[in-house]
C-alpha cells in the first residue's frame, strides 16, 4: 500500500461567522467561509481544481451542491463531489482529497460544508425512521442518550466526568473570541442543567450553530512557497459502522471508530502518546469519552481519572479541544476542529497555543442516528508541523 | 383540544408485512432461510449470508431492555403532552433489537436487563405498533 503521509497538508482554514445566526442561506455561509480558507492559503483562486463539499445538513433537493458552490466561486474543478459522512466530513473529505491529488485528478483541493438551521428548523423535527418516529424517538439525540446509558452501564463512567469535560472545554472556549458560548461553567451547573434526553444533559449537547467551515489542500511541494506554514496530513483514517441495532447481528462488535484509529496513527508511523495536542469531534460529551479509548489515549477504567486529573486542560498531558469544542466554540462539523489543529501545528493559538505543539489529532463522527438501522462514520487526520 | 397527530409509519416493500402483521397482533421479522439469521430492520436479503431467501417467521415476544432513556425535551409537537417519556431499545430472545416505548411500569423502574414481553398498541385501523411491558 502506497503511503501518502507527509507528502500533503492543509494550508489554508477558514470559518464564515457563525453562532445563531438568521439572514444569511447556507450557500451564502459556504462562499465566506471558502473565500477565508482560500486567502489564508494565499493560492490563486485559478490554482483549485478539487472542490469537496459536505452535503447540506437540510436534506433537500441538493443534487450537484458541490459543482454549484464551486460556480459560485467561480472554480471549474476537475475533481468534485459531495460528501455526506456527517461530522466525519471533514476529516473523511481530506482522506478523500490526498488520495485524489495523489492520483492525478486535481493540484489543490477546497474542502467546506455550511448549515443554516432556519427556517427549515421546523420541518427538521419530523426526521427519522418509521421504527423510531413512531415511538417519539424524533431526530439526533436519542442515539448519543443510549450511548451514554450504555457507557456508564458498562463502565461506571460518573456524570462529573462527562461534566468535566463540558466545563474544561468552556474554559477553553473564554480564550477564543470566536467562540458561541460565552459564560463560564462550573461542574454544578452541569450537573443543575435540565435533562434533554435522559441521561443527557443540557450541558452534554453543542448548540445549534449557523455558519460554515472550509480548508485548503495541496502538495508539499506547493506549500513551500506560501506564506503560513503549512499543517501536514501525516494521517488519515476512516471506518463505518451500524450502531445499537446491526442488522448482521450483535457479535463481535469493536469498540466503534478502532479501524481508523489503528489506520491513522499506521499511516503517521506515531502512537498516542507522541500526541501533543487533540480535537476530538464532540457533538456531545458522550463523543469524548469514546474517542478516548478508540484513539489509545487512555483504557475504559482509566477514563476516569484522566478526565478528573485535568489532563486534556491546557497545561495537561494532552490539551484537548482547545477553541471549546463543538460543545463550546460552536458546531461546525468538524472543520471548525480541523481550523484549531491546523492553527495549534502553525503556533496560531496565543492564549490556547499549546507549546511547541507538533502533533495534533484531529476526530471526525457522524451519520444518521435517526434512520434504520442508525449508522455512525468515524474519521481522523494526524497533523504535524 | 387541538391535537396535532403523530406520524405513523409509512410501510414501504420491505416493510409493508413488519406492520400487516403487527395490526393481526403477531410479531415478525425476516428469518433468512439458508443461515436461520433474524433480522431487523427489514430487507431485500441477509448482512450474514447475503441470501434472498426467507420467511416472515413469528417472534416469541420476549426479550430485555438493552437501552432506555427517557425523552424530556420533545423533538416533535405531537409527542409534547407525553413527556417525560421513555424510549428503550429491546433486544429479543432470538437476538434482533428495535427501537419502541415501554408501557405499563414508570420510567424510573426501567433497567438494563429487564425481561419484557410485546404488547400491541392499535393506534387506528391502519397502524398498530409493537411496545413492550414488564414480563409477567
Amino acid at each position: 500500500m502506497g503511503n501518502l503521509s507527509g507528502k500533503y497538508a492543509i494550508v489554508g482554514v477558514g470559518t464564515s461567522r457563525f453562532g445563531k445566526l438568521q439572514g444569511v442561506s447556507t450557500m451564502g455561509f459556504t462562499l465566506e467561509a471558502s473565500k477565508r480558507a482560500i486567502e489564508d492559503a494565499g493560492v490563486p483562486r485559478h490554482e483549485i481544481d478539487g472542490v469537496l463539499v459536505m452535503m447540506p445538513a437540510i436534506m433537500g433537493e441538493q443534487h450537484g451542491w458541490a459543482a454549484r458552490v464551486a460556480a459560485y466561486l467561480g472554480v471549474a474543478p476537475t475533481f468534485s463531489a459531495t460528501m455526506d459522512m456527517g461530522g466525519a466530513t471533514a476529516c473523511g473529505s481530506a482522506a478523500t482529497a490526498i488520495a485524489a491529488i495523489d492520483a492525478g485528478y486535481c493540484r489543490t483541493v477546497l474542502c467546506c460544508f455550511a448549515t443554516q438551521n432556519w427556517p427549515q428548523g421546523v420541518a427538521m423535527q419530523l426526521f427519522g425512521s418509521e421504527f423510531q418516529v413512531p415511538y417519539g424517538d424524533v431526530g439526533a439525540i436519542t442515539l448519543m442518550a443510549h450511548i451514554k446509558r450504555r457507557q456508564q452501564h458498562e463502565h461506571g463512567f460518573k456524570d462529573e466526568h462527562y461534566g468535566q469535560i463540558a466545563v474544561t472545554w468552556r474554559q477553553h472556549a473564554l480564550l477564543n473570541p470566536d467562540a458561541q458560548m460565552k459564560k463560564p461553567m462550573t461542574l454544578e451547573a452541569y450537573m443543575r442543567s435540565r435533562w434533554v434526553a435522559e441521561p443527557l444533559r443540557l450541558f452534554d449537547c453543542c448548540p445549534n450553530t449557523d455558519g460554515g467551515g472550509a480548508f485548503i489542500v495541496t502538495s508539499m511541494e506547493r506549500a513551500r512557497d506560501l506564506a503560513k506554514p503549512p499543517a501536514r496530513i501525516l494521517g488519515a483514517g476512516q471506518s463505518h459502522s451500524s450502531e445499537m441495532i446491526h442488522p448482521r447481528g450483535n457479535d463481535n462488535q469493536p469498540w466503534g471508530g478502532k479501524p481508523a484509529a489503528e489506520m491513522v496513527y499506521g499511516m503517521a508511523g506515531v502512537r498516542p502518546k507522541d500526541l501533543d495536542v487533540a480535537q476530538f469531534y464532540d457533538a456531545f460529551t458522550p463523543r469524548v469519552i469514546h474517542d478516548l479509548v478508540a484513539y489509545g489515549i487512555c483504557k475504559p477504567e482509566e477514563v476516569g481519572d484522566f478526565i478528573t486529573g485535568d489532563h486534556l486542560s491546557l497545561g495537561g498531558t494532552l490539551p484537548a479541544n482547545t477553541a471549546g469544542g463543538l460543545i463550546s466554540e460552536g458546531h461546525l462539523s468538524g472543520f471548525g476542529h480541523i481550523r484549531e489543529g491546523v492553527r495549534q501545528v502553525r503556533g496560531e493559538c496565543g492564549a490556547r497555543q499549546v507549546p511547541d505543539a507538533e502533533l495534533c489529532l484531529v476526530t471526525g463522527y457522524g451519520g444518521a442516528p435517526h434512520e434504520a438501522p442508525p449508522t455512525v462514520s468515524y474519521s481522523a487526520l494526524i497533523l504535524g508541523k | 383540544m387541538f391535537v396535532i397527530e403523530k406520524p405513523l409509519p409509512r410501510p414501504s416493500e420491505d416493510t409493508a408485512p413488519y406492520w400487516e402483521a403487527a395490526q393481526r397482533g403477531e410479531l415478525r421479522m425476516q428469518k433468512c432461510l439458508p443461515c436461520g439469521h433474524i433480522r431487523f430492520p427489514p430487507a431485500l436479503l441477509c448482512a450474514r449470508c447475503l441470501s434472498e431467501e426467507f420467511e416472515w417467521a413469528q417472534l416469541s415476544g420476549r426479550g430485555t431492555v438493552f437501552s432506555w432513556i427517557v425523552v424530556h425535551q420533545s423533538q416533535h409537537p405531537a409527542f409534547n403532552a407525553d413527556t417525560p417519556y421513555n424510549v428503550t431499545i429491546v433486544e429479543l430472545e432470538e437476538g434482533a433489537r428495535l427501537h419502541t416505548n415501554l408501557v405499563e411500569c414508570a420510567n424510573e423502574q426501567i433497567f438494563i436487563g429487564m425481561p419484557v414481553e410485546v404488547v400491541f398498541d392499535k393506534v387506528n385501523d391502519e397502524v398498530t405498533l409493537p411496545k413492550f411491558r414488564p414480563r409477567r
